[in-house]
């Protein structure tokens, strides 16, 4: 009896094997396609403002299907440099963040360009710095069409600056704060007054002053800088350190968006993206916050593009549906959906980006503030190595203010670290 | 298990008549014969395509260039990538960190794991409930628990530094565990800790049952009181499972990722604190290929893990049968 069970189980278990297998080796055939229907898969992160514009675009494009994919910042980006590398898989179409563009600039082979099918005539709509962005270093190949820019503004609660005896009117903020020492001084008063932090991390006072500067960490030939852009930066910040202003709070951590809630800071350098954060973080704080001019005037912080991989298999139909994407219609429908800032300054005359009041802000122009900065900008080289020496920068402060390093000793740390990144 | 260990006595048993040699039959010496071989074949295939593949693609790799910023940079490197590591003070910083949270987490861990499996190895009430709960950090998933810890060892209002101050440790500042190198491998350390112990305990536990009572009646005899009776006489008789879990600590001490990539505040940067305070050298492998785009030294720095976890693994295994009075071989 137990022969006969022994031998069945066995009997099971190899043909159990042999289904798994072929399972296993038939998984691709069964996935057909029926003749003529394409799906297109668009890979991004947060909130594109996409969700309203699918239907529209598949109820005017019979045969055509979307699928978005929003996934994590940095998971998205990781994950398409995989797909690249293994030559399968990737979106059919991808966005790629400001932060992330220059590494895969460097890869334009690798996704189509978006010139050959006559992408070119954009080029006079966009911000000049934003198509540059996404040009290839050779200037011949694009591989991908902006979609929102930062700018670059400072929200501030007007509660805690009322309850410091400062004053709450966006244009009165934004006239105590001219320059960044002016915007110290702020702080100082505010921490002395109310004895709280003012600012969230010194890191988020070195990256808007940073993106203020001509030059950023590497120069157009791709060489390290630090005693320009960085070293203005990176003073700022050690002095905000200095006067005891920040509330050491790592961006996007735990801690960090506790602190919204909380009312660790009072202000943050916020770019149009950034709204949606604090939005979603402390929706409780509605109304309480305001946007002020921020100091030292323009300067750009992230903002996107969408690019086309060349291993898709449906080329012809994402450029379609990416040139829909950056129509005026959509880019705007966009703004008014999620608030991202479109890139082409054509659409900053728009009624419906001008008179855009955000309740959530107390009713502040955002539509006017951030159009505003970017239009002014300075466009600024962002080299290949840019994102791992911003860390390693970012770094050096985070060690200043938990202790580690001496605010004096803190440069030499940079300019050692930063050369490290930038041979890494 | 159980048809492998059968199959000796079967020819004898079921051999038909010779005239009746049939489809039947033949059947049945393919089953006796290779049906073995095709039970164990799916592991070795999976073991081919995940584990033997990428092992030597990764070696293949490790002597070339290869980044992802700079395609044309690309060819065989020789030895480039391994001279660069020697002289390469984060992966130095990375390896002491490594054995720093390894030393702090494995020692604890598996001689609290003794204890306790000897504490449930008697008679208890609710045993089952006690057994299973051991169990239950072992399931629960990592990041889960890390996202936890996370919240535990948090700067302000963090449960850690509450507990700190009801012991009577008073700071001015609240500590910050991530700051430091010792605080932050504690804080590691107690994830990876609170995580196994459980598990390594159920093992001994599971070799511990198996040791005749006798043996302990023996001893209780001529006097030997719980604690001797734990060192001398249940430790040497649960050698060889002590001597595994010592090696599997061992792989998953020096393969550390998920807890300090999740303890990290921008886990973006993957640098294990602002200061490399806690970067694991799985970490930094990370950090190389994925955010340095360096594929080929980020695979010459695995394939040195590989070989430091060889050497590691080895070296305790001796000595944990040396320590377990292990000469009789």
């Amino acid at each position: 009896m137990k022969r006969l069970m022994t031998r069945s189980l066995r009997a099971t278990a190899v043909g159990a094997l042999a289904l798994v297998l072929v399972a296993a080796c038939s998984g691709k055939s069964t996935q057909t396609e029926s003749k003529g229907d394409v799906t297109l898969k668009i890979n991004f992160w947060g909130d594109f403002g996409l969700t309203q514009l699918k239907p529209k675009y598949e109820a005017s494009h019979p045969g055509i299907k979307i699928v978005l994919n929003s996934g994590e910042y940095n998971a998205q980006h990781e994950d398409l440099q995989k797909k690249l590398v293994a030559g399968s898989g990737a979106a059919d179409i991808a966005a790629i963040d400001e932060g992330f563009i220059v590494q895969f600039r460097s890869q334009a082979d690798k996704f189509v360009n978006l010139l050959d099918y006559g992408a070119g005539k954009y080029q006079d709509k966009y911000l000049g710095w934003k198509w540059k962005q996404s040009l290839s270093a050779d200037g011949k190949t694009q591989i991908g069409l902006g979609t929102d820019v930062g700018g670059q503004a400072m929200c501030y609660r007007t509660d805690l600056f009322a309850a410091a005896g400062l004053p709450t009117d966006r244009d009165k903020v934004s006239a105590l704060w001219k320059t960044w020492d002016d915007f110290i001084a702020v702080g100082k008063q505010y921490t002395a007054k109310t004895g709280k932090k003012f600012v969230d991390n010194a890191t988020n006072v070195f990256n808007p002053v940073l993106a203020q500067q001509p030059v950023g960490f590497y120069d157009s030939s791709e060489n390290l800088q630090m005693d320009g852009g960085p070293k203005i930066a990176f003073d700022a910040s050690v002095n905000t350190i200095k006067a005891g202003l920040s509330a050491n709070l790592a961006s996007f951590s735990a801690g960090w968006d506790q602190g919204f809630v909380n009312g660790s800071f009072a202000v943050l350098a916020c770019p149009a993206w950034m709204l949606g954060h604090i939005k979603d973080t402390a929706p409780g704080t509605s109304g309480k916050w305001d946007i002020a001019a921020i100091p030292g005037g323009g300067g750009n912080w992230g903002g996107s593009f969408l690019t086309v991989p060349k291993q898709g298999k449906h080329v012809k139909e994402a450029y379609d549906l990416l040139e829909w994407l950056i129509q005026p219609e959509q880019q705007i429908e966009i703004f008014k959906e999620v608030g991202n800032l479109p890139s082409q300054p054509a659409l900053y005359k728009d009624p419906a980006i001008l008179d855009f009041k955000n309740p959530f802000f107390n009713n502040a122009p955002v539509g006017q503030i951030f159009s505003g900065t970017a239009e002014g900008l300075q466009p600024q080289y962002l080299g290949k190595k840019a994102g791992p020496t911003r860390v390693a920068v970012e770094n050096v402060l985070n060690q200043i203010q938990s202790g580690q390093v001496k605010p004096d000793d803190g440069w030499a740390d940079a300019i050692k670290e930063a050369d490290k990144a930038a041979k890494a | 298990m159980v048809s492998v260990t059968s199959l000796p006595e079967a020819p004898g048993t079921e051999r038909p008549p010779a005239r009746k040699r049939s489809w039947r039959h033949r059947l049945l010496r393919f089953d006796l014969h290779y049906t073995p071989y095709l039970l164990i074949a799916p592991f070795f295939l999976l073991f081919l395509v995940f584990g033997l593949f990428p092992t030597i693609f990764n070696g293949v790799v490790a002597f070339r260039n290869w980044r992802l910023d700079d395609p044309e940079h690309a060819g065989w490197a020789g030895w480039d990538n391994f001279a660069k590591l020697l002289s390469d003070s984060d992966f130095w910083n990375a390896l002491y960190n490594t054995f720093g949270i390894f030393a702090l987490s494995t020692i604890p861990q598996l001689f609290l794991a003794i204890v306790i499996a000897s504490v449930l190895n008697r008679r208890l009430r609710a045993q089952t409930f006690f057994r299973v709960g051991a169990l239950m950090p072992y399931i629960t998933p990592v990041t889960a628990s890390t996202l936890v810890f996370d919240v535990v060892f948090a700067r302000d209002n963090g449960i850690a530094n509450w507990v700190l101050q009801v012991l009577g440790y008073h700071p001015d500042t609240p500590l910050d565990w991530h700051a430091t190198k010792l605080s932050s491998w504690i804080a590691i350390a107690t994830m990876v800790n609170w995580k196994w112990t459980g598990y390594n305990a159920l093992l001994y536990l599971s070799a511990m049952q198996s040791i005749p009572r006798d043996v302990y009646e023996a001893a209780a005899l001529d006097g030997a009181g719980p604690w001797r009776t734990l060192w001398r006489i249940t430790v040497p008789m649960i050698r060889p499972v002590v001597i595994f879990t010592v090696v599997l600590s061992t792989i998953g001490g020096l393969q550390l990722f998920t807890e300090p990539m999740l303890f990290e505040q921008n886990p973006q940067a993957a640098t294990g604190g602002a200061g490399g305070q806690w970067q694991t050298i799985a970490q930094l492998i990370y950090k190389v290929g994925w955010k340095n785009l360096n594929l080929g030294y980020a695979a010459a720095m695995s394939w040195a893990l590989f070989l430091i976890i060889v050497i590691i693994a080895a070296a305790n295994a001796l000595i944990t049968n040396r320590l377990g009075g292990g000469r009789s071989k």
